[in-house]
């Protein structure tokens, strides 16, 4: 599993010298943790210029709040709540919405080569990946930090500042809002709404 | 009626946060509730799906250029800051030498105070949006 941890994996000197201000150390720290800030930005503005844009904005964000950081405490759990607001602050300023980006998409290997199936399990995928931007940002937000980044419960909960029960309950609304959002769409994904196993 | 089991210990069963222990046990409690197993087969279904999605790695050439933009962008913000403060401290020089000479209508004084209807023109334009976009925000209730 992807974690926190790993993208805490940097040396605390590095942090250090990064809150006297070096832009080496910068460099550093955003080098390490700009794919996580960019997967997180997609799977909440769904653009990927968006995405792009707004996680390079909330880097520089955190270079200017530097003095704030706690270096004893690990960088990316702080950067995130800098990130999730730039992404919410984003989506409530914006004129108008962007395109949702389809080519930033591809599906986990399943080990079964089926090339007559490709276009079925596409469809299928960009017709998941639309219902997901028709949830509310917090919905989207859990769905993308435990599916996408594979956070524990209790690393959303830190994350986001509440309780792991609270992290159960949104997650579950989260999901019955898609299961809903993708019989909208009316995908090929056969989410019945008996849903019998 | 949903079941009050499916809100926290089906999430936790989706998504293997449950001991081996607690797993036994709400795998009998599935055998005895056929709410609980309609949720879980309809959100187990969403969990995979969802699972199926993976966000590709863009290319090199992308992660090359992020640095390098960050890094334009914070020495173009360093340098909108000294600038803003250049004219801040020229109008502040201004309307120290227009009120100690108040009398006398000249082509600075008059420079000044279009500069500043200017600013609070555009100031008020702004807050104005400002208060419009939070009356139509569907998302003010999220919690920043």
């Amino acid at each position: 599993m992807k974690r926190f941890a790993k993208a805490n994996d940097i040396p605390r000197e590095t942090l250090r010298e990064w809150k006297r201000g070096s832009v080496k150390a910068f460099e550093v720290i955003v080098r390490a943790t700009m794919k996580r800030a960019y997967a997180i930005s997609l799977g909440l503005l769904g653009n990927a210029e968006d995405a792009r844009d707004v996680s390079q904005e909330a880097f520089i964000a955190a270079h200017r709040a530097r003095r704030r950081f706690d270096d004893q405490r690990p960088f990316f759990p702080w950067f995130y709540r800098i990130l999730r607001n730039r992404c919410l602050n984003f989506i409530q300023m914006r004129a108008r919405r962007r395109e949702i980006s389809m080519d930033v998409l591809s599906e986990r290997a399943d080990g079964r080569d089926r090339p007559d199936r490709d276009m079925i399990r596409k469809e299928r995928i960009e017709a998941v990946w639309r219902a997901l931007f028709a949830l509310s940002p917090d919905h989207r937000e859990v769905i993308v930090l435990r599916t996408f980044q594979e956070f524990s419960y209790r690393e959303i909960a830190e994350a986001l500042g509440i309780s792991e029960g609270t992290v159960m309950s949104r997650l579950y609304y989260a999901r019955k809002a898609l299961a809903k959002a993708l019989r909208g769409i009316g995908d090929q994904a056969h989410v019945e709404g008996d849903g019998a196993e | 009626m949903t079941c009050p089991r499916m809100e926290h210990d089906g999430m936790r069963y989706i998504d293997g946060e449950m001991t081996g222990g607690e797993r036994a046990a709400f795998e009998r409690h599935l055998d005895e509730c056929g709410d609980c197993r309609r949720t879980l087969g309809e959100l187990g279904e969403v969990n995979r799906l969802t699972e199926s999605i993976m966000i590709k790695d863009p290319q090199d050439e992308f992660w090359a250029l992020y640095w390098k933009s960050i890094y334009r962008r914070l020495e173009r913000k360093t340098a909108w800051i000294f600038m803003i403060a250049g004219i801040g401290m020229l109008v502040g020089y201004e309307l120290y030498r227009a009120f100690s000479s108040f009398g006398r209508v000249t082509f600075q004084k008059i420079a000044l105070i279009v500069f500043i209807v200017g600013v609070v023109l555009l100031l008020v334009s702004v807050v104005r949006e400002r208060i419009h976009q939070y009356r139509s925000d569907p998302y003010r209730d999220v919690k920043r």
